[in-house]
């Protein structure tokens, strides 16, 4: 698949910047266009990938951001896009649209600027294209607090509303213990670059080795056309390059060659890992409406057997006969890969956690509202309030 | 956060001219340059000595009731040579370039004369002249002080807090204990309240100024940028910023001979650490910081918002303890309105927590001070129906 990225605020252009990353790295070209949008001078500065012409200010005349950012509030954010419209269309004027499958915004929900921002940037591009535009969207965690899930569970309605497809993303289930916070959201990202890219890179790059079943645009494109919320599984097994041992043996936990039966068990269980490991968002399998399995590495690796019963194992798990699978040879691939899309999942715990939080907050930000004026001017005055203001 | 800082009456110009000193020592700038000073004593700016001179303005020296000593304590007085002498007032404030901030900080001791009477003036003009968020930092007057000075802060307050954005306060009596008074003699009145002043800078500068320290030569994951300083302050009222710090050095603490494979009985586990912090370390960092050391001791319950900046090497802080201390904060505070942010110095030897509680409404040390306030009032009636002439 060709893709226009578009990165929106801090998380969601750091994102983007690990997917040029990651496709730089594994000879992928899946990012045609790119974009990111910020309301931070300063963050703008970061990507490492992302062109200097590729980077948009946004809010930098707006009284409450002037280039600082929207301070964490999400009608800002909205504010300032809908203010810069005209400036974020002009960027795509130099886009070719007819060069690319779809365009895929990406942006944290937690904060002010993507969950604001994000929204507008997509309603405009449904308005100006007929490709499909697809949310990439980062949920905060339940320790980021109350103020991040509002923002989330209200950004949440509108991106779902507005994309063809929104792929979540958890930061909770993705926290590990000991990593200063570098590293904690720079693996985050790159964890979650590599699901993307793996996914939406297949069958792109592909001229020498055709596969048997080769997954192409339109099949992931059909599975994600469900207009819901997407979750992704992936599982990967490095694999030895010892040429003398032939083919069959490149696994690395293989000692001996082995026959067609185990190398399709292989393929099962790395699907099957890929559905049992950390999803982009938890979710029950059984509620997923589609989904797409890519096997991606050498072909001589993936067996079409192998596919076949990785297909009827998720089928049985996913409860939906809607499942397309296929491989994306990748011959000098140092891994294997099995990437899961489970399309329009209804039952995600965390997105119903986040929700509850976000109306806990809600209450509580109306009720300290309602009350504000009245306790300052408390305490500032004295009890019988017989002194008077200086001025 | 670009601040530019003035300074009115004497501690108000004292605590600016220390700010800047403080800019140097420590390689944060705030204002970039953007200063101010005002007084109305002869000698006012006798001890400034970072505050250039053509910053300094004495004004009101031509009103008749206005000597050496300036208005001599007097806010109304403060007030009315402020309001005669406002179109110089205005003409000084050329020295400032408002698009060069983010906003103004003005600082004045609420219970003198020219800073709570003046200064609320300066406030009112700086709001009509300007549009960027108009800030005020304001010095509580002391127990040992005349009950004079605490009706005038009562009553410079209420107008503080009605024409400024957000009026951080500092409470010299809650630190008083923390200062060190050894060396100096006490009679020499102005040593501890060099301590005091350092004090108060410091807690300003980490709060106005993350993100603005030279220091920071990597950028931070979650940056605190003027918008989030500006969004946590725009609730009004009355601030407190508290502080604490945490040494990270562990080589000479008395622990070296527990071999480093060991995990530390709890015991021995003290506030420092290397590595990074963790969750329960930036915990107590973030506790002590508004348990003990807030500018302003109040009800941390009552507050409104809250932003909390952990600044120090990137490897120090652990994403847990940053969402854990966070998290803390809001289950602390009860809100939800808590901004968090990472000041990344990849040199420093020490992670520092600060926390500003915008808004905090349950403050007793503001009772005790309008109920003194309020003795001095009706001492004051008194001795006006009794045709004296009240004396400030």
């Amino acid at each position: 698949m060709k893709l226009a990225t578009i990165g929106v605020g801090n998380a969601g252009s750091k994102i983007i910047d690990r997917m040029l990353e990651f496709e730089d790295k594994t000879g992928r070209s899946l990012c045609r266009h790119v974009l990111v949008i910020n309301s931070a001078r300063t963050d703008l500065a970061k990507p490492d990938y992302v062109p200097e012409d590729r980077r948009i200010l946004i809010g930098d005349t707006h009284k409450k951001a002037k280039g600082h950012g929207v301070g964490g509030d999400v009608e800002v954010g909205a504010e300032v896009a809908k203010h810069d419209i005209d400036e974020i269309r002009r960027a795509f004027d130099d886009v070719e649209i007819h060069e690319v499958d779809a365009i895929i915004v990406a942006a944290g929900l937690g904060g002010g600027t993507g969950s604001g921002a994000g929204p507008v940037v997509i309603e405009e591009l449904q308005k100006m294209y007929d490709e499909p535009v697809y949310g990439l969207g980062i949920l905060p965690g339940e320790y980021e607090g109350g103020r991040p899930a509002l923002n989330a569970a209200r950004s949440l309605q509108s991106f779902v509303q507005k994309v063809d497809n929104f792929i979540a993303f958890d930061n909770d289930a993705w926290r590990s213990r000991g990593q200063t916070i570098e590293e904690g959201y720079e693996q985050m990202n790159r964890e979650l670059a590599v699901r993307i890219v793996t996914l939406l890179a297949a069958g792109e790059i592909d001229e020498t080795d055709v596969a048997e079943n080769a997954m192409d645009s339109s099949d992931i494109m059909r599975t994600l056309d469900t207009d819901g919320v997407s979750s992704i599984g992936y599982a990967s097994t490095t694999i030895s390059n010892d040429a003398d041992d032939g083919l069959l043996n490149r696994f690395r936990e293989d000692e001996k060659p082995v026959g067609d039966a185990t190398d399709a068990a292989k393929i099962k269980g790395l699907v099957r890992r890929a559905v049992n490991s950390r999803l982009t968002i938890p979710c029950e399998v059984t509620s997923a409406d589609r989904a797409l399995i890519i096997l991606s590495g050498p072909s001589e690796l993936i067996s079409r057997k192998g596919i076949e019963s990785a297909r009827q194992w998720l089928e049985n798990e996913a409860d939906t006969v809607d499942i397309l699978a296929g491989d994306d040879p990748r011959p000098n691939a140092s891994e294997l890969s099995a990437v899961v899309l489970l399309s329009n999942v209804t039952e995600t715990p965390r997105v119903d956690e986040i929700q509850s939080q976000a109306v806990d907050a809600q209450d509580k930000i109306a009720e300290l509202e309602a009350a504000r004026e009245e306790e300052i001017n408390e305490l500032i005055t004295d009890e019988d309030d017989e002194l008077d203001p200086v001025v | 956060m670009k601040l530019a800082l003035i300074g009115v009456g004497h501690a108000g110009s004292r605590i600016v001219d220390r700010a800047l000193e403080r800019e140097l020592e420590t390689g944060r700038d705030l204002c970039n340059g953007n200063v101010l000073v005002f007084d109305t004593a002869a000698d006012a700016f006798d001890d400034i000595t970072h505050v250039p001179s053509d910053c300094q303005v004495r004004f009101g020296d031509i009103h008749p009731d206005v000597d050496a000593d300036g208005v001599g304590g007097d806010p109304d007085l403060g007030v009315t040579v402020a309001r005669e002498d406002v179109q110089e007032l205005r003409r000084a404030f050329d020295a400032v370039d408002f698009n060069d901030v983010d906003g103004l900080l003005l600082v004045a001791g609420l219970g003198g004369g020219t800073g709570g009477g003046a200064g609320a003036v300066l406030l009112e003009e700086l709001q009509a002249i300007c549009d960027k968020p108009i800030y005020a930092l304001g010095v509580l007057p002391e127990a040992d002080e005349p009950d004079r000075c605490a009706l005038t802060a009562s009553r410079a307050l209420q107008s503080f807090v009605e024409i400024a954005d957000n009026v951080i306060c500092f409470d010299n009596d809650a630190w008083r204990s923390t200062v060190s008074y050894t060396d100096t003699a006490e009679s020499e009145a102005d040593r501890p309240y060099d301590e005091l002043d350092r004090t108060v800078v410091s807690h300003v500068l980490t709060a106005f100024g993350a993100s603005e320290s030279a220091a920071m030569t990597t950028a931070a994951e979650n940056r605190i940028d003027a918008s989030d300083i500006t969004r946590t302050l725009e609730t009004g009222g009355v601030s407190s910023i508290g502080r604490a710090t945490l040494e990270l050095d562990r080589s000479d603490d008395g622990r070296s001979w527990l071999p480093s494979w060991l995990p530390l009985p709890s015991w021995l586990e003290g506030d420092a650490v290397d590595g990074p912090a963790d969750a329960a370390e930036v915990k107590r960092l973030v506790r002590r910081a508004i348990d003990s050391q807030l500018t302003l001791p109040c009800a941390v319950d009552s507050t409104y918002r809250v932003l909390v900046v952990l600044s120090g090497p990137p490897t120090a802080v652990s994403r847990k303890g940053f969402e854990s201390a966070r998290y803390w904060l809001e289950q602390e505070t009860g809100t939800v309105e808590v901004l968090a942010g990472d000041e990344p110095r990849p040199d420093a030897s020490t992670l520092t927590a600060t926390v500003l509680l915008s808004t905090v409404t349950d403050v007793p040390r503001i009772d005790a001070l309008q109920e003194r306030g309020r003795t001095a009032a009706e001492a004051a009636d008194e001795s006006e129906s009794g045709d004296a002439e009240f004396v400030w």
